[in-house]
């Protein structure tokens, strides 16, 4: 069990406050992937359950118990950090033994712990080699074993694969949710990548400025966003978000989720539109259209992305671009969402994004 | 280089003189060559020279000889006095200048406002004449009338003869440098120290080092090179000794703080035996000359960093 | 895992300790500078008082009266000042070509001739001065202020310090101003040095810190009063008078240390750097 509660927290560096009264709850032995923007406050928090950045004021509650005065290494957490901060003076051998030999495990036992993390990692053969003789990759696993080893209640990892090429992120990343699989331990990871929480995240706690946007799911996060911010953070190319007619509901829709067409469709959301670029995926081509009417007039010249499978369209094409009602968002002056119940009548937005074509 | 100033070379300049493109670097450092060979290389070989010699200046020179260094090493017991001396001094400053040093540098390493006061305070000494620190520091030493004799006596403790006492002048003049130099040498090893990342710290601490260890497994083994070069220019600085002493006890009481520059200096300045001096400052040129190469041949065998 | 007081209470206690034993060693490293400035208030009579008074009970002038009338300062102090300034000035002619050649230029034997400038760097007056008090002497120049410049008008370091600042500055950038038909004087004046402004300021700083205190050269390189420095003037302080006046020595070092306190408290930052770099170095 390891539930990590903060309650009321403060966190200011000098004069600049970063956080300011956060509650926030992470779930025992679910991987929760803090992401957001640098700056935005999410080391901030992994430093505060590590201990080696207290909170200005506030408390962290570990299990139901105050940890805020309990030293890192009491706390039965362990770190990976984005530069690894492997000791370069030790072995790999006696990187990985540190934290076991201050706890004091009998030699036998740590031989045969680090044995054992050393075979999960692939990290046996260099066992006896300094730090500055491996791999970027390889700093990493020895980073990763040496929290592993702890057999820690909490697995902290800041940034961890920002350091490795786009190849090696990939595989490690599967990695990462197969040892999560396999431990059923809470991880808290950091990342200011959106795609990489979406793809290893249990929950995804997406931060602005010391805020929390938004705590869910991926599916949640992606498909049910609260507010715009999370709308655009989360998928790539965000989410197009345009201004209604009457000038202060926003209209939200997903790139992805557009298709062209040069006669009526059924579409809810229909507007002509001239192919402005295009830029060939692969499998997906995105095309950056302008919106030839827009809804709102000061809004002249609002383009939008959209993605798709068709490759056939050039740019100065004229076309059509749709969007189904159920792919639409709506969002109001504080960019919070309008969902259905929100409002007495959610069927006004809906015939303001119906408009007319 | 070269070859891209030839490629870069407008077409004018290959009709200019190119024996001065040649020339040019030369000259630019002659002035400063000149220099060091007329006042650094010539006074050294002509020291050398000399040391074979009896002279007075006043009378022509006389060859004597190996005589100048069998008489300093197997006649006059004073040369052995000095360099035992220097060498004590030498050991007292090293160990206590590094350990002291490193201990300040870790203590104010965090930057906070104590810190940032103490850093400031810490360099002040350094700054000051020896011939002031020496002065300031015989008052505070004086026995019948100075401060730390008060100090003694305020805790019952009875006063000590500090530079007047053959058995504490040395360990007195070896205080009064520690005093002066402790801060720099600690300012020294923390623009090191803060060259260690802080995460590495971080993670000490999540694996619950404790400070001690800290300080040995991550600290030392980091600072390595740095300590290193402390030792070597500390060592060299050591041996070169002379103001605080010229100031502080002359080389005495009797002889028992006399040191081998000031032994030089006795022999050149006051007595005029300037080959036996000579002989004498070859003997702490060579000693010098057998650091740097020390210092030379072992650089970075210790460095560990990423 | 202990309480979370238990960590609470060690944590403060901690804290009250080390600021203590900080403010302890800050007042031990300080308080030689408070002890010459109040002794120098003090009349001798009070200054051998046994146990010391810390805060003199009359302030007097009597120790700057007695050093102002005693020694003619006005000269020690055109002799340091005349000193200073050449000295800094030849460092400075002599430094920025050499620095700019070690740097920029391609040359057979500049290895070999920047090795000699770096063992030369380390061969210490200590070591040279016999030999070059003779040769100034057989030149008949120990009556002149000669012997206390020219020795150093190669600052080895300075050319370090320099050098490293040079090399930073990107090819690139010459090879463009040569392309306009640039001198190489023109070069050196106009691209380099205004680039490297902060580090001669650093250098001349440090100079004249380590020449205005210097003490063993003038020693052994003088043998009359009219070409000593301010420093050998200070060590004449105990012959005023019968035995040591404390006050009255004192009174001449915090004149001594005065302009150098006044520097740092003016750069404290790029002194403490550059000191540090020479450290390093």
């Amino acid at each position: 069990m390891s539930e990590i509660v903060f309650k009321n927290i403060c966190k200011s560096f000098g004069d600049v406050k970063v956080i300011e009264n956060l509650d926030l709850t992470l779930k025992d032995g679910e991987f929760t992937v803090l992401v957001g923007a640098s700056g935005c406050g999410k080391t901030t928090l992994l430093r505060m359950i590590a201990g080696i950045g207290p909170a200005t004021s506030g408390e962290i509650f570990m299990d139901g118990e105050e940890i805020s005065d309990i030293p890192p290494g009491k706390r039965g957490v362990a770190m990976v950090f984005q530069n690894y901060a492997i000791y370069p003076t030790m072995t790999v051998r006696g990187n990985i033994d540190f934290g076991l030999k201050n706890k004091k495990v009998p030699k036998a036992e740590r031989d045969r712990l680090v044995q054992e993390v050393a075979e999960t990692v692939g990290l046996t053969p260099y066992l006896d080699r300094k730090p500055s003789a491996l791999s970027g990759g390889q700093r990493q696993r020895v980073a990763l074993a040496r929290a592993m080893v702890k057999k820690p209640k909490v697995f902290l990892m800041d940034e961890p694969l920002s350091n490795l090429d786009a190849k090696l992120r990939g595989s490690m990343r599967s990695e990462l949710i197969e040892l999560h699989n396999r431990l059923k331990t809470s991880f808290v990871y950091v990342t200011h990548d959106q795609a990489e929480a979406m793809s290893m995240a249990d929950t995804i706690i997406l931060m602005d400025a010391g805020r929390i946007m938004q705590q869910a799911s991926p599916e949640v996060i992606y498909n049910d966003p609260d507010n715009i911010f999370t709308a655009r953070f989360i998928g790539t190319p965000p989410m197009n978000i345009c201004r209604l007619k009457d000038g202060e509901t926003y209209l939200g829709y997903r790139p992805e989720k557009v298709f062209f067409s040069t006669e009526k469709t059924d579409a809810l959301y229909q507007r002509k539109a001239k192919i402005l670029t295009r830029e060939m995926l692969g499998s997906e081509t995105l095309y950056k259209v302008q919106i030839l009417e827009p809804d709102f007039a000061e809004d002249k010249g609002l383009s939008v992305m959209t993605k798709s499978f068709e490759t056939r369209y050039m740019p100065g094409e004229m076309l059509n671009i749709c969007v189904r009602r159920e792919h639409l968002y709506f969002f109001n002056k504080e960019r919070n969402r309008i969902r259905k119940g929100d409002v007495p009548d959610i069927e006004t937005y809906y015939r303001m994004a119906e408009g007319t074509v | 280089m070269s070859k891209a100033k030839n490629n870069a070379s407008p077409a004018k300049r290959k009709c200019g003189p190119r024996l001065m493109d040649r020339l040019r670097p030369y000259l630019m450092i002659a002035p400063c060559i000149a220099f060091l060979v007329v006042f650094t290389l010539y006074p050294v070989v002509n020291m050398i020279y000399l040391s074979f010699f009896e002279y007075d200046l006043l009378t022509p020179k006389k060859f004597v000889g190996l005589n100048n260094y069998y008489r300093l090493f197997f006649v006059n017991v004073d040369f052995w006095e000095a360099f035992k001396h220097t060498f004590y001094y030498t050991v007292a400053e090293v160990v206590l200048l590094i350990t002291l040093g490193l201990l300040l540098a870790m203590w104010v390493r965090k930057s906070t406002f104590l810190n940032a006061i103490a850093q400031r305070v810490m360099f002040l000494p350094h700054l000051v004449a020896m011939l002031t620190v020496a002065y300031v520091f015989q008052w505070l030493m004086d026995d019948r009338s100075g401060l730390f004799n008060a100090v003694l006596n305020f805790f019952h403790l009875p006063g000590l003869n500090w530079l007047n006492s053959s058995k504490t002048a040395l360990m007195s003049v070896v205080i009064v440098s520690i005093w002066k130099n402790v801060g720099y040498y600690a300012l020294i090893l923390l623009s090191s120290l803060k060259a260690i990342p802080a995460e590495i710290y971080e993670a000490a601490d999540l694996d619950d080092a404790r400070p001690l260890l800290k300080f040995f497994k991550i600290t030392v083994p980091m600072l390595s090179p740095q300590i290193f070069f402390l030792l070597v220019t500390i060592t060299m600085g050591s041996f070169k000794v002379f103001e605080s002493i010229r100031v502080l006890t002359g080389g005495g009481p009797g002889s028992s703080t006399d040191v081998l520059v000031y032994y030089i200096y006795r022999y050149a300045i006051s007595n005029m035996k300037y080959g036996y001096a000579c002989a004498a400052g070859t003997i702490l040129f060579v000693i010098l000359m057998v650091f740097m190469v020390v210092y030379f041949r072992l650089p970075g065998k210790r460095v560990h960093y990423q | 895992m202990k309480s979370k007081t238990y960590y609470r209470i060690r944590r403060k206690i901690i804290w009250v300790i080390d600021s203590i034993l900080k403010i302890g060693v800050c007042i031990f490293l300080a308080f030689p500078f408070y002890w010459m400035l109040t002794t120098s208030f003090k009349t001798y009579t009070e200054s051998i008082l046994f146990p010391p008074t810390l805060i003199p009970r009359v302030f007097t002038l009597e120790g700057y009266r007695t050093v102002f009338e005693g020694l003619d300062l006005g000269m020690y102090l055109k002799n340091s000042l005349i000193i200073l300034f050449w000295i800094i000035l030849i460092q400075m002619i002599v430094m920025v070509p050499a620095a700019y050649g070690f740097s920029k230029c391609e040359f057979k034997g500049r290895g070999l001739l920047f090795g000699f400038v770096t063992v030369a760097f380390m061969v210490p007056s200590q070591v040279t001065f016999v030999t070059t008090f003779l040769m100034f002497s057989k030149m008949k120049l120990i009556k002149t202020l000669i012997p206390q410049i020219i020795p150093f008008g190669a600052n080895a370091f300075g050319i370090f310090l320099l050098r490293q600042n040079f090399m930073q500055i990107p090819d690139e950038m010459l090879e463009a101003a040569r392309l306009d038909e640039a001198s190489e004087l023109q070069i050196m004046l106009k691209i380099m040095l205004p680039m490297a402004k902060s580090s001669l300021v650093t250098i001349a700083l440090l100079s004249f810190m380590s020449h205005w205190n210097s003490y063993f050269w003038p020693l052994v390189m003088t043998t009359s009063d009219s070409v000593r420095p301010l420093t050998m003037a200070i060590d004449k302080l105990k012959h005023l008078d019968f035995g040591f006046v404390w006050p009255t020595i004192m009174a001449g070092n915090v004149l001594m240390v005065l302009p150098v306190v006044i520097l740092f408290l003016i750069g404290s930052k790029r002194i403490i750097a550059a000191m540090a770099y020479r450290g390093i170095k």
